[in-house]
């Protein structure tokens, strides 16, 4: 696919920025008409540069690139909205959406409805005491974009209604199966938590918010390969709320 | 005309400090040598010297040229108060600035978990068996003002809460001789939420 030689006023989201040559900063940058893009920033790890304060993660923005190879110069930053609060899990859980948009994205891959998503968890993260919810309702949408959307509102073999009372386990690439036949090694969800992720309506109680959690570390695992996320390290030291960054379900 | 080897080898090595491209490097390799030859030998004097004595602080983890830096040694400093910075110029900068009197914690870096630095690799478990001492009353967060610095803060947070020690986070405002109208927004909004009273 060949990239566009200028974008003007693109909106986006930098996911990561790390020191590039001698003063340049090197961002990664999620944006709804290119996907992610690598970008540039000239000059941006100076003292006096107005850019390196606005480059920051979780910052609505409006960016400007030139250039058309693996990687763009960026030519202009502006602030679009205010910035975003985010504090406690919901911060440490923004580190986790965003390593997933790292690793399972790649670049120049455009996914409106992706970048549509992340704002919406971006959003819920702002909530304490939210975040979970958010968190699931942004990886169910994650697997959907990425061509691995999750069956919910069907059995997988049979294809009957999911009966919210009922208890299920998930087979991996399948969907549900009713719990009584078997497939005691994958995770086990109700139906009504099922069927809350399907039409994205997360009232999830405790069983509920654990249930999904389980269901969604073992369908992600299973996109990440052998290199777990690093940053499910920041919840092993958080004793109360944990998010749903860390999982009860165990990977796959 | 190509450069001595020697030459080169100085432009090359100068090019290790931050900021020097080919280009400055070359003209710092050639004033040095045209213009400035006790200058250079001072510079290799100082750097050698430098680099053979300057170690880290075993408490802090600042650099020092004893086991333990000077800031940590000092019987006179408050060391119920500890003050977490990410590198050493931030204890420097508030060594200046503030009368500040207690010890400092350098993490050397922040949490980025994209490039894989974690708790563990900040030695974080370090900071815990410090406060775990029962020594530290306040633990003040002086992380910088980025989405990591805050990341960092929040969760060092959480491991001093474990030990029950209070934790503080510097404030964050207008800054001195700032008029509102030409502040930016972001710091604007932060020194709004962070109003005390009067
Ligand atoms: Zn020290």
């Amino acid at each position: 696919m060949s990239h566009p030689r200028r974008v003007a006023l693109q909106p986006g989201h930098v996911l990561h920025q790390r020191p590039y040559r001698d003063s340049s900063l090197l961002v990664e940058a999620f944006t709804p008409d290119f996907g992610r893009v690598g970008l540039v920033a000239r000059g941006a790890r100076g003292p006096r540069s107005r850019m390196r304060g606005l480059l920051q993660p979780f910052r609505p923005l409006l960016l400007s690139w030139a250039g058309g190879g693996d990687l763009a110069t960026l030519v202009g930053v502006e602030a679009d909205g205010p910035m975003r609060v985010l504090a406690g899990v919901g911060l440490l859980s923004g580190f986790y959406v965003n390593e997933l948009l790292v690793r399972l994205t790649a670049r120049h891959d455009p996914h409106p409805a992706l970048y549509h998503a992340y704002v919406a968890v971006l959003a819920g993260l702002q909530d304490s005491g939210r975040e979970e919810p958010a968190l699931r309702i942004f990886e169910k949408r994650l697997l959907q974009e990425l061509g691995y959307g999750l069956l919910l509102d069907r059995e997988a073999t049979s294809g009957r209604a999911i009966e919210p009372e009922r208890l299920y386990r998930y087979r991996p690439e399948l969907g549900p199966v009713p719990a009584d036949e078997g497939a005691a090694q994958y995770p086990a969800i109700h139906g009504r938590n099922l069927l809350a992720l399907a039409h994205e309506r997360p009232d999830f109680d405790a069983e509920g918010l654990r249930e999904a959690k389980g269901l969604m570390r073992n369908a992600i695992a299973r996109q990440l390969g052998d290199r777990p996320l690093k940053s499910r390290d920041l919840f092993q030291g958080a004793p109360q709320r944990r998010s749903g960054a860390r999982g009860s379900g165990g990977d796959a | 005309m190509p450069h001595l080897p020697v030459v080169q080898r100085l432009i090359e090595a100068l090019r290790c400090l931050p900021g020097v491209g080919p280009k400055s490097a070359q003209r710092m390799a050639y004033h040095l040598l045209e213009r400035d030859r006790d200058g250079a030998r001072r510079l290799a004097r100082a750097l050698d010297e430098a680099g053979e004595r300057v170690r880290r602080c075993r408490l802090c983890r600042s650099l020092s040229e004893d086991e333990l830096c000077e800031v940590c040694a000092n019987a006179r400093r408050d060391r119920s108060l500890l003050c977490v910075v990410e590198t050493p110029a931030d204890t420097q900068a508030i060594e200046q600035a503030t009368g500040y009197r207690g010890l400092y914690f350098v993490l050397m870096g922040r949490l980025s978990p994209l490039d894989g630095i974690g708790p563990e690799e900040l030695g974080l478990d370090r900071l815990g068996a410090r406060l775990a001492e029962g020594e530290v009353r306040e633990l003040i967060l002086a992380t910088n003002f980025t989405a990591e610095g805050e990341a960092t803060a929040q969760y060092i947070s959480t491991v001093a809460r474990e030990h029950s020690v209070r934790v503080t986070r510097i404030a964050q405002g207008v800054p001195v001789g700032g008029e509102l109208e030409y502040v930016d927004q972001d710091t604007l909004s932060h020194a709004f939420r962070g109003r005390r009273d009067l």
